[in-house]
Order: C-alpha cells, then structure tokens, then sequence
C-alpha cells in the first residue's frame, strides 16, 4: 500500500511511501528534510559517497508532482545539507528541475541547515521560522502550539519493529496529539528512533510500503 | 647494529648493574630473562613468552638497557607498544624504575589518547628515550611529515601483550606500523611478549619474523576446582547465571584475604556484583566491579585497590585477564565455563604469583553440563592443548587506513609501498590488483566506473608519488586513527560530569528519561540523551534492566570442544565432575543416546511448539549457527515450511510445525560439506549480515567519520549511517573494495566458516546417530529454551509485512 489516508486536526491528508504528505483540499505537497547535495558535501571532506543521491531525489519529487499535480510544495526545513562551490553538480540539477516545475509554487521552511545556502537562489519563497496555514502551522523544529496542529521535520524520525528474531528499523510518520512528523525525504539521511508515545499514530515505511502500528495505550 | 659482543667484559659490566639491582630487589635474573638480553645484543628478534607476572617486562627492556649502557645516546630509542591506555602509566612507570636503576639518564614518556598536551610536546620536541605507546598512537605518530626525523635513533620495538593484539584488526595495524619503521630502520629489533598460545611459532612470526623463541618458567602447577553441586540439589539443566551457587562464592571469597571473580560477559559480571553486594558483610567499598566497558579512571582506581590490597574481591570480565600488574590474588573464581583453555589457564594465572606457589581457580558452573567443560579443560590444560590465536588475514579497511597515514607521514609510491605491505604476515599472499584498488578507493572513491568528484583524499603527481593535498582530510584521518576498538557506544555520564563509561547506542536507545539500569556496579537513572552521551543520576530505588553488549559471548573453543567430546564419551571418566554430572549422563543414554568421539548425534522431538531437529557437532555457537542457517534451506529443499533455528555451544536446534521424514542417510545427505558455500549464500542473508558488519569496515577505513562527545558543528555535518552507505556503494558501486572486505567478514568471523567447513567433514567421515526421543534429553533441553536467532523462509517485503501485521495486531489485543 503506497498511499494511506488519514485524518488529522479536521482534515484528510495522504500519506505516501516515497516520505511525502500531501494535503488534497489545498493542493499543497509537504516533504522535509531532503539533505540537497548531502553527497557532495561529504565527499569534500573525503568520504567516498557515490553521486547521483540528489538527482534520484529529484525524480522521486517528479513523480510525486506527476502524481499529486500539486499548486504548491512546501519543503519543512533542511533542503540542502551545506555549502558547496557553486559550480557543484547537485545545484544545476536542483535548478533544471525548478525550472521543470515552474508552475508550482515552492516553498522552504527555513531549517537549521538551511542557514548556510540562499535558497531564493534555487527558486524558493523562503519563510523564516514558522508558516501558519489554517489550522496547520508548519515548522522545521517540532514544538507544541496551542489551538494549531504542528507540521514538522528535523527529527528524521523512524521506528523499530521486531519481527520475529529480527528487528527492522523504518522511518515512519508519526502524528501526536499536537504534532506531527514526516519522515526526512532525502535518500542520505538516517534516522532517530524514538519510543512511541502512548496515543501517538505511527506510520512505518517499509520498502514494500505503508503500515500502519496498531496503537498501544500503556 | 648488534652490541659488542656478549662475552666482552664491558657486557658483562653492564649486565652485572642489572644483576646487583636485581639483588637489591631480592631476586635473581631467571633463566629466560638472561636469554632475552643476550639476545637482544647479539642483535636478534624475538618473542618471550611467560605467565603474567614472572619478570617479562624486565626481560625484554635488559636488553636494551644493557645497551643503552654502552653505547649512550639521545633521542627515541626504544618503543613500547601496549594495547591498552590504561597500562601504559602502569608500564611506565615499572620501566622508569628499571632505567633509574641503571642510572641511565634516559627519559620515559608516555604517548596514548589521553596524553597531556605538554607530552605531547615534549615528544614532538624529540624529548625522550624510550616511549610507551598503543598502536593507535603509533599510528598516527606515523602520520606526521617529520616521520623519518622522529624515529631517526630508534633502536627497537618491544610488544607487550602481544597475544591480545595478534587476533584482531589492532593486530594487523601494528604489523603494518612496524613495517613503515622497518623500511625507515632495516636494523630495528622488534621483540613481542605474550602469554601461552597454542601457535607461538605463528605468532612470533607475524611479530618479529625470523626470531627467537624464548619461554619463561611454565612449571607453575594449576589446580582446577569445581564448586559441585551438593548431593540431592537440583541443579538447572540450562542457563548462564548461576546465582544459585551464589552462597558458595560468596564462602569461597569471604574464606581467604582477596578474590577475582570472573564472569564470561558484561552484564553477568554486573548482575553477579550486584548479587554480591547485597549479601556482602564487610565495608561496601571492598567489592567492586571491573569490565571493558566502564570508564577507564574507575577501572584504574579499581587496579589500584587491587595492587594496594584495600579491595576484598572484585568481580571482572576479561578485561582484567589483560596483563594489569597486580600481585596476585589468593583466590580466582570462574562463574560458567571459562570456554578456552588459554583463558582458564590465565586467569587462574591472578591467583598465586609467589614463586612455588600453585595457582588455584574455583569453576563454578552455572548448568549441569558445564560440569563436563570444567573437566574437559583441566585434562585439556594437563595435554597442553592450549588455542591458537591465528592472525588475519588481508583487511582492506586496515590497509586503507594505513595507506593514508602512509601519504601523510612523507608519501609513498605505489611499488615500494606495495612492497613494504607485502613484508607483513597480514599483507603477505594481498595480490597487486585488491592493493590498486585499495589506492583507488582513497584517490577516487571506489572503483573507476561509479563517479565521486569532489573527492580528494589522495592525490598522485606525475611521478606516481602519492600524498595529501586537503588539510581538513589530514584533520580527520587523524582525528578517526584509533578507533577500530570504538564501537557504536554512548558515554555515560552523570549530570555533574563524572564519567562511568560507555553502553552501547542500541541499549540506550530502548530506553527513556527516567528509566533505570544497572551499570558499572550502580543503580542509575537516565536523565538524558545528547552529544552521543547519555547523562544519568544516581537511582533511588533498585530495578530496571542491565545493558547487554554485542559480542558478549565467547563461543566454546576448538580445543576445549574437542575435549568435551572425548570427556562426554568416557564412560569411566575419574573426575568428581563427572561423577557428579554420571546420573544426567544416565538420563540421556536411556532417553537417546551419549555420543562417541567419531560419531554426531541428532535428535527429533517434538513438543507443544512443533517438531525439533537436534544436532549436536560441539563447534561453537558461531559455526553452528552457520551450519543452522544451511541445514535450515537444505530442509526447505525438501519439504518448503518456515525453520527457525536456536543455537548454542554444544549444537543447533530446528523447528518447524512440521518436518519432513528423516533418517541417518537424509542426515547425511542434508549435513556434507559439498556445496556449502554455496548453501551459505543461499541460506542466509549474507546482504544484511554484511550491511551490519559495513559499520566497522566503514568506520576503519575512514569511509565515515565517527562523532564523538564534544565534537563540533562543522564534523557533526559528517554524519551519515554507514547502512545508508552500504545501499548507496552496492547500488552505485557493487565491486567496491570495502563491501567484499565486509562480506569476507561476516563468512569469516561472524559465521566461523573454516570451522563450519572442518566440522562438516568431520561428520561426513563419522557415524551418524539417529534418534527420535520420546521428549526432551538433557542435552536437547538447553537448545530449547534458547531464544530463536534466525530462520529460513519466503523472505520479501511483502510478507514480512504481513507476517508483522498479524503479530503486531496480536500483541495490541492483548
């Protein structure tokens, strides 16, 4: 199952495999945490990563457009790793496919990362610490915010799940009573795996697709 | 440049100051340690090998003191590699005392990871004589420009402990640092020191190359007791505790002045501390615990409490059997089986250092069949069949590693470096193409094919000189040398600052704020999580889990097993073990069958699970389960079913809802060796198994860089799993050097796949005994009940996901 449907603050949103949330009364598609050029900035510090982590990201983004048709992608925090020369491949790949999405407005969250790197540059609104859109406000860091539901990144979260002598770590979705998490969207990211909090709905992204972790109340 | 000759009378000067002190000391030089000198100054290599405690030490630095005495000189003239920091203050200091009383005006330093920074700069201003050292510190000594200046007077390498070093990848760094300063001083003298091996020759070899071999007094009588169980006692058939012998130990330790305790893992040797300390009787402060994982200060202060005689006992894991100095304990007591003969054998080595004395060590078995082991390794000690510790063999994250080191300390070209690898035992059959691709991966990224620009490592000129251009490459491989003994661990520390030592991530990361654990002997509370530590506060109240560590378990020897197998047949064996151990002997004989040496018993139950297959090979539980794995997809050949497997040291379990029809001849067929590697790979996912064994490739051969406490921002943006790097290289890279290192591993040493091969064989040419009992057997009983580790079944996604589905829902219905 690729795509899941759930409710959350009053509103129906649908949740994808490929780490993306989209919201379909507005048209809006959310990911976080895409790590641009992450590759690139890690080779520079001599680390082997092989190329093409960025431009595979990008096509993952394609189809979701493809997929969603979508007026506006809002990007919640870190869309690019660091700094790296402007002549760096990932840039002209991010631009190239900008320019492919005209039409679509998009948008940045401004994450911790995103400090180093101008990304009006790369054709991006950027907005500075939160954006409140009904009865969502969007942020990069999670909090908690009274009479709004947080939309948040940061935390590249992901969950364990035992099966049978194994145990499988998968990033996950996670909504709380007041906030909820997507998964880091970049290929080059890890995770962080945090207990689940009693009420707490926990997607599981599986190679294979979406499951849903029943709900525990201890 | 060998001494004057050994007869000179200016020698015999310089050895008789040694003598006098040795007379002031009350002593007088041993044999061996006269041997080591004077060869030594005919100009020899070598190894000494002597239980702890018996002057070692002194014979390997007479050598060169005695020369120091005749031909005085300044500079660093000798190294003294130690595999662990916190013996190198102790070593340190013994040598200070041994180069004062020759009145010789050398200068001792100390190099390691927690090196002031005023040595540090007294080294580097080339201010000492003699240097002791890890082979980390080596390491990156040899990664300076100025490499040749540095070691310029060198005289000679000594290798303490070089027994705990020869097995592992620390091992193989050291055999390639002592090549660079061999190619740099072609007439160094490399001297090794080690305990009792079963392959002394091998390892001197691997150290010193054409050498001596000098053996100290070995006549020292061990005698093996065993806490046996009282008449009439139900004694478990299985478990790994044994805290039901707890009076027992606690008698045993009370009865003389101190005792070591010795436990197989971390946390049994915390949970049996704990256990201690709530019946102790005297003050708190004279029980303590000792293991790898605490925080270096704590373990020396407990060192040091041992050495001061103010510690009554102290209950210790393997990391007291390496060579801290302490006059030896009255006592020494194993908790389960010691699971090797060298082991046994050193560890009783703490108690009864005086000369004449015998060394004692009461075994305390924590099931019934461990009575059979502690038998079979006193007949094993009395044989002296002792392990051999081989070294490894060709590992291209080490070599990588060294090969960088290499281009900072001065460059290389490719031929002659080539060369100089090759002289190592480690290197020696590494063909031309896997050292060119080792080269290629630092100057490229990996194989020529899969693009990594921005990356520059290594850099070539047009006359094939290789060297490093980026100061920040040079930053962090000096920064990440040393941390092959790192694994994936968090710091524990209390708010106030105060380091206890380290866990690992996986254990934290089950935990949460609040929690309690047990570790280094006390009860503590997470507070929280952050900078790759975990802060804790004193707990009020005693509960909560004990943190297990990976690799916790030893398996069973070679040696040792073969000698079970013997001791198990003998029916008239005249040890009290086994007269102890004769009526649940009787119980399997009656209920299945005692296997003989030449013959491999297997067995078939079922019981409310389903059906079971036994088999019982004695190989250890890392070959069995290899061998799990395989016979689990041969049996999928036959009849397609879901297999699960349990393993421990005596041999394997399968369990099925149902198996197919079985006989001696299938068993046959399903156990010969023909095919195995191929089953190997088909059986188990060798994919995920090297995915998790990437970690470690991947952190020595500095493909990542490893955060540690108090890192800054800058490196924190380095951080990248190395599973993540594992499915970038294999989609993007397959042929990379290091994934192929990876799975050699994982065959290697995680599956034991030349024991596995041999024990195959084994069977091959033997009798198969073929039995169904009607229930569980004394020897079934304790594979039952050990947790399933793996299985062989339809294996995508898809039906995982299913499969964790249904249970998932299961356990929210509960």
């Amino acid at each position: 199952m690729n795509e899941l449907r759930i409710r959350i603050a009053g509103e129906m949103l649908t949740l994808h495999s490929q780490r993306a949330l989209f919201w379909s009364r507005k048209r809006i598609l959310f990911v976080a945490d895409t790590h641009f050029g992450k590759g690139a900035v890690l080779r520079r510090a001599g680390m082997a990563v092989p190329t093409g982590q960025t431009l595979a990201d990008l096509i993952r983004l394609d189809a979701l457009i493809a997929h969603y048709q979508p007026t506006r992608l809002i990007v919640l925090g870190d869309l690019v790793h660091g700094v790296t020369p402007a002549d760096t491949a990932w840039i002209g790949q991010v631009n190239v496919w900008r320019q492919r999405h005209a039409m679509v407005e998009m948008s940045l969250i401004a994450g911790n990362h995103d400090r180093h790197f101008n990304a009006c540059e790369l054709g991006f609104d950027v907005i500075e610490h939160q954006l409140k859109l009904e009865s969502f406000t969007l942020r990069h860091a999670p909090c908690s915010i009274a009479d709004s539901y947080v939309l948040a990144g940061h935390v590249h979260p992901g969950v364990a799940i035992k099966d049978g002598w194994r145990r499988h770590r998968l990033p996950a979705f996670r909504f709380g009573r007041g906030c909820g998490l997507l998964p880091a969207f970049g290929a080059l990211t890890g995770l962080h795996q945090v207990p689940v909090e009693p009420g707490e709905k926990v997607v599981a992204i599986t190679p294979d697709g979406l499951i849903e972790l029943p709900m525990r109340m201890d | 440049m060998p001494t004057s000759s050994t007869t000179s009378a200016a020698w015999r000067r310089a050895e008789a100051r040694l003598r006098a002190w040795f007379a002031t000391l009350d002593r007088k030089p041993a044999a061996f340690q006269r041997a080591a000198w004077k060869a030594w100054a005919e100009g020899r290599n070598g190894l000494i090998h002597a239980p702890t405690g018996t002057g070692k030490t002194l014979a390997a630095v007479g050598g060169p003191l005695i020369d120091a005495v005749l031909n005085p000189a300044r500079g660093l003239q000798l190294l003294w590699i130690t595999p662990l920091r916190s013996l190198a203050t102790d070593t340190a200091q013994h040598l200070t005392t041994a180069v004062e009383a020759m009145e010789l005006p050398w200068r001792v330093l100390r190099r390691t990871g927690d090196s002031s920074s005023a040595e540090r700069a007294r080294l580097r201003r080339g201010d000492c004589e003699l240097l002791v050292t890890t082979p980390e510190s080596l390491a990156l000594l040899l990664s300076y420009p100025d490499v040749a200046e540095r070691f310029r007077h060198l005289r000679g390498v000594v290798v303490d402990e070089w027994h705990e070093l020869i097995g592992n990848k620390r091992g193989t760094l050291l055999q390639l640092g002592l090549s660079r300063l061999r190619g740099l001083k072609p007439e160094l003298r490399v001297w090794g020191l080690s305990a009792t091996l079963g392959n002394l020759d091998e390892a001197m070899q691997t150290l010193a190359g054409d050498g001596v071999l000098i053996g100290g007094s070995d006549n020292k009588k061990i005698q093996i007791q065993t806490a046996l169980p009282d008449a009439g006692e139900r004694f478990p058939w299985a478990g790994h505790l044994g805290l039901k012998q707890l009076a027992c130990v606690l008698r045993a330790v009370l009865d003389v002045r101190s005792a070591l305790v010795f436990a197989n893992t971390r946390s049994q040797a915390e949970l049996w501390h704990e256990a201690l300390a709530a019946v102790w009787p005297e003050a708190p402060e004279t029980l303590a615990v000792h293991h790898g994982s605490i925080d270096p200060k704590l373990r020396f202060a407990v060192e040091e409490g041992l050495r001061q005689g103010t510690l009554r006992c102290v209950v210790a894991t393997s990391s007291l059997d390496l060579g801290v100095d302490f006059s030896s304990v009255d006592r020494v007591i194993q908790i389960g089986s010691p699971k090797g003969v060298a082991r046994l054998l050193q560890r009783a080595g703490r108690s009864g250092h005086s000369p004449g004395l015998s060394s004692k060590i009461l075994c305390v078995p924590t099931h019934l069949l461990e009575l059979a082991e502690i038998a079979a390794a006193r007949r094993a000690l009395a044989a002296h069949h002792l392990e051999p510790r081989h070294p490894l063999r060709g590992c291209l994250d080490v070599l990588a590693q060294h090969m960088l080191t290499r281009a900072l300390g001065g460059g290389f070209h490719a031929d002659q470096a080539y060369t100089e690898v090759r002289s190592t035992r480690a290197y020696a059959q590494l063909p031309r193409a896997q050292f060119d691709a080792v080269l290629a991966y630092l100057q490229h990224g990996g194989t020529a094919l899969a693009g990594y620009p921005e990356y520059h490592k290594l850099q070539c000129d047009l006359d094939g000189h290789f060297y490093v251009e980026s100061k920040r490459v040079a930053r962090l491989h000096r920064l990440s040398i040393g941390t092959i003994t790192a694994d994936g661990s968090l710091q524990v520390r209390y708010m106030k600052g105060a380091r206890l030592g380290a866990v690992e991530e996986s254990f934290v990361s089950r935990l949460r704020p609040g929690d309690r654990f047990l570790f280094a002997g006390k009860h503590l509370e997470l507070v929280r999580v952050r900078d790759m530590t975990a802060y804790v506060r004193q707990a009020s109240n005693r509960q909560g889990g004990v943190p297990r560590w990976m690799g916790g378990r030893m398996p069973l020897s070679n040696e040792l097993s073969t000698e079970l197998r013997r001791t198990l047949a003998d029916a008239d064996a005249p040890e009290a073990e086994m007269r102890a151990l004769h009526p649940l002997l009787a119980i399997q004989r009656a209920q299945s069958r005692l296997p003989d040496v030449d013959e491999v018993l297997i067995e078939r139950t079922h019981t409310r699970d389903g059906e079971h297959l036994f088999v019982y090979p004695f190989a250890g539980r890392l070959a069995h389960e290899g061998l799990a794995a395989v016979l689990g997809y041969r049996l999928a050949q036959i009849a397609k079913a879901d297999y699960g497997y349990a393993v421990n040291d005596y041999g394997l379990a399968i369990t099925a809802r149902k198996l197919p029809a079985l006989d001696a001849e299938t068993m046959r067929q399903l156990l010969h060796p023909w095919g195995l590697r191929r089953d190997i790979r088909a059986s188990i996912n060798l994919t995920e198994l090297a995915r998790r064994q990437f970690r470690e490739v991947a952190r020595v051969a500095g493909l990542v860089f490893n955060g540690y406490p108090g890192q800054d921002k800058t490196l924190r943006q380095l951080q990248v799993s190395s599973g993540l790097l594992f499915d970038v290289l294999r989609q993007h890279d397959p042929e990379h050097p290091l994934l192929w290192q990876a799975e050699r591993e994982v065959l290697d040493q995680q599956l034991d796949y030349p024991r596995l091969r041999d024990c195959l064989i084994r069977i091959a040419r033997g009798k198969i005994l073929y039995v169904e009992p009607p229930r569980l057997t004394p020897l079934s009983f304790p594979l039952w009940v050990e947790r399933l580790r793996g299985g062989v079944h339809a294996d995508d996604w898809k039906s995982r996901v299913e499969r964790m589905t249904t249970t998932l829902e299961a356990a929210a219905g509960r």
